[in-house]
């Protein structure tokens, strides 16, 4: 049953992982995009680690994709960008992420029914991960920090160049 | 965490304090040069604490870290050659970028990256510390600002990267499922009694050896390497074709000795097998530049290649001492030699703002016009051509040594020919840069100032005592392993 439940997942992350790859539409890529991450919490979910799955959504499906479609949307104002945007709005471009959508919550609402059966190994809970984080593994923890510092930096100096040449153009 | 965990760990504790105050520094006064003090500063102060901590060493400290004295060793070099970095790039970057402090910084956190690679001895520490260095390269690669070339040396950068290192990544992932554990040693023991079979380990391995493959540019996967060079402002250039590659090494020759993967012939022959294809293609493809910056590159390539032959050398257990003190004093040797070729670039094309193309006519004459500077770049090319009396003939001798006594006849075979048509090229540089005066085109003085001068001299100093004297340096690393 869980086995099933989580090939189907599986299956439904790599369509929409492949879609997202062919799309010619970047608007279009990013829905299929979300829904394969969400597959891929699914798939962390059956595995018996929710806090993974649960950092897969907040994070990537929700704080970055979410932040990706707002700049494409954004960049497509006026009123071409509206009927676009209504072109975009078709059922038939919404209607196949949307159907993977609901089946993944199916296979969610599912799998919580059963609650403690699970694919393969042991459930880590939320409070394992946290010990481990501060226990064994805090000096990785430190070093990600080091590790996001840098990146912090260089994304500063390199969305600079364009700021500044911005407001040279304005002046 | 007890005081000895903190003092292992002082140096790692040091880089990392340092980058803290340099960001503090930077957010309430901007000044180069106070900026550019405090990193080099910072490094040599890391690179003391390396002394401090080697008194407890060796120590494991956490399942991540293992402070002994040949990652120690490493720490220090790649502080050295940090802090010789940031004293070259003073001036470079302030004609090169605006706002340049942030810079140090990243440089700093890259240094850092660079040692924990040579502390790590668990897969979580070394893709961290992997990514910490990458991830602060793509910044350094794309800093100036006044040029576009630098922003797509970094994008390709950025690219390949990001895949060689989801590759690694993979490979690793493979091994744990195999395994269950990301420790090296426990790694290596678990692989023998693994239910998933020999194959999913072959598949993990060969990937993971892809990935750092690529970031060491062997030669079926060096393709980013001449552009991102090329790119690239010198003395990143000099920091990635030098630290950053000897870091990737020492992590992957530790994790090769850790988890014991010499049992696995089929694994080292692949090695042996990228060797040679390394110091084939990149000796051959460098007899092809005129261009300074990209004949560097496929010599760095080449130069990897011949520091693969260790891996081969290390199959008979007996031989391994010998192969990894070959490993680090060639290191060693590598380091101070490529920094001091990408220094010169640096300082010539320090007011070269659009593109810095240093051809070979550029530098001809440069003997005769800047005694200094045409010092500096002669000992760096007989250092690198291997010729006696400079560190790099000992470094190959040694690479050389550990072949013979690992009976590798063929790589022993194409070391050679790689050398003989590395000569070439190297000493075509020499050519030009001895003609006379009436035959070069009227090239600008370059004006060096006084800290490069002193860097240019320990620079020279060094490469000759470690080619004259290396006794000691033999002594200790003898003493280590």
């Amino acid at each position: 049953m869980m086995e099933s439940l989580f090939y189907i997942a599986a299956l439904v992350a790599l369509v929409a992982t492949v879609a997202a790859l062919t799309r010619s539409n970047a608007a279009h890529a990013l829905i299929y995009l979300i829904v394969s991450l969400l597959a891929v919490a699914v798939l962390f979910f059956l595995m018996g680690a929710p806090f993974a799955a649960a950092l897969e959504i907040l994070i990537y499906a929700g704080a970055i994709m979410v932040l990706f479609v707002f700049v494409i949307m954004m960049l497509n104002l006026g009123e071409t960008g509206d009927i676009r945007e209504r072109q975009w709005l078709r059922p038939r471009n919404w209607i196949v992420p949307g159907v993977m959508a609901a089946l993944l919550l199916l296979e969610l609402l599912l799998a919580l029914r059963h609650a403690p059966t699970l694919t393969s190994g042991v459930a880590v809970a939320p409070k394992d991960v946290g010990l481990a984080l501060f226990g064994p593994y805090v000096l990785a923890v430190e070093i990600a920090s080091m590790l996001l510092l840098a990146g912090l930096v260089g994304a500063y100096h390199l969305g600079r160049r364009f700021i500044v040449r911005r407001e040279g153009r304005s002046n | 965490m007890t005081v000895a965990d903190f003092q292992a760990l002082s140096p790692l504790l040091v880089l990392a304090g340092g980058a803290t105050v340099l960001m503090l520094q930077i957010a309430f006064v901007r000044s180069v040069s106070l900026t550019a003090a405090l990193t080099v500063l910072t490094m040599a102060l890391a690179a003391l604490s390396c002394v401090h901590a080697a008194q407890i060493a060796p120590l494991q400290v956490t399942p991540l870290l293992q402070a002994d004295s040949f990652a120690l060793l490493f720490c220090v070099l790649f502080c050295i050659g940090g802090a010789a970095t940031a004293l070259l790039s003073q001036d470079y970057i302030r004609h090169h970028g605006d706002e340049p402090e942030e810079y140090f910084l990243l440089l700093m956190l890259s240094t850092l990256g660079a040692c924990v690679l040579a502390y790590a001895v668990h897969v979580a520490s070394l893709l961290l510390g992997l990514e910490l260095l990458s991830v602060s390269l793509y910044a350094l690669i794309a800093y100036p600002n006044k040029s576009i070339l630098p922003l797509e040396a970094a994008a390709k950068y950025l690219v390949l990267s990001g895949a060689a290192s989801a590759t690694a990544l993979f490979g690793f992932a493979l091994l744990y499922a195999a395994t269950g554990t990301l420790e090296f040693t426990a790694l290596g023991q678990q692989l023998d009694n693994t239910q998933m079979g020999q194959s999913v380990l072959l598949v993990g391995a060969a990937m993971v050896f892809t990935g750092l493959g690529f970031k060491l540019s062997l030669v079926p996967f060096h393709l980013w390497t001449p552009d991102v060079y090329d790119g690239a402002p010198a003395p990143i250039t000099g920091f990635l074709a030098s630290v950053a590659k000897a870091a990737v090494f020492v992590a992957l020759l530790r994790l090769f000795l850790d988890a014991d993967l010499f049992r696995y012939r089929i694994l080292v022959e692949i090695t042996g097998f990228l060797a040679i294809l390394s110091m084939l293609a990149g000796n051959l493809l460098a007899l092809l530049q005129t261009n300074i910056k990209r004949m560097l590159a496929y010599s760095s390539i080449a130069h990897i290649g011949y520091l693969m032959i260790i891996f081969m050398a290390c199959i008979t257990s007996d031989n391994r001492n010998l192969a990894s003190e070959a490993a680090a004093y060639y290191l060693v040797a590598y380091t101070a030699t490529t920094i001091a070729a990408f220094g010169l670039l640096t300082l010539i094309c320090a007011h070269q703002v659009e593109r810095e193309n240093v051809e070979l006519h550029h530098i001809s004459g440069l003997f005769w016009r800047q005694p200094l500077l045409g010092g500096l770049m002669l000992v760096a090319m007989l250092s690198l051509a291997g010729i006696p009396l400079t560190a790099g003939f000992v470094a190959k001798f040694y690479i050389f040594n550990a072949a013979v006594s690992g009976h590798n006849w063929v790589l022993l075979a194409t070391l050679i020919l790689g050398s003989g048509i590395g000569i070439y090229y190297y000493l075509r540089v020499v050519y030009y840069m001895t003609r006379r005066l009436e035959q070069h085109h009227v090239q600008p003085t370059v004006v060096v100032s006084w800290h490069a001068k002193a860097l240019s001299c320990i620079l020279i100093a060094g490469i000759l005592l470690l080619g004259t004297m290396p006794q000691s340096l033999m002594a200790y690393l003898r003493s280590i392993l």
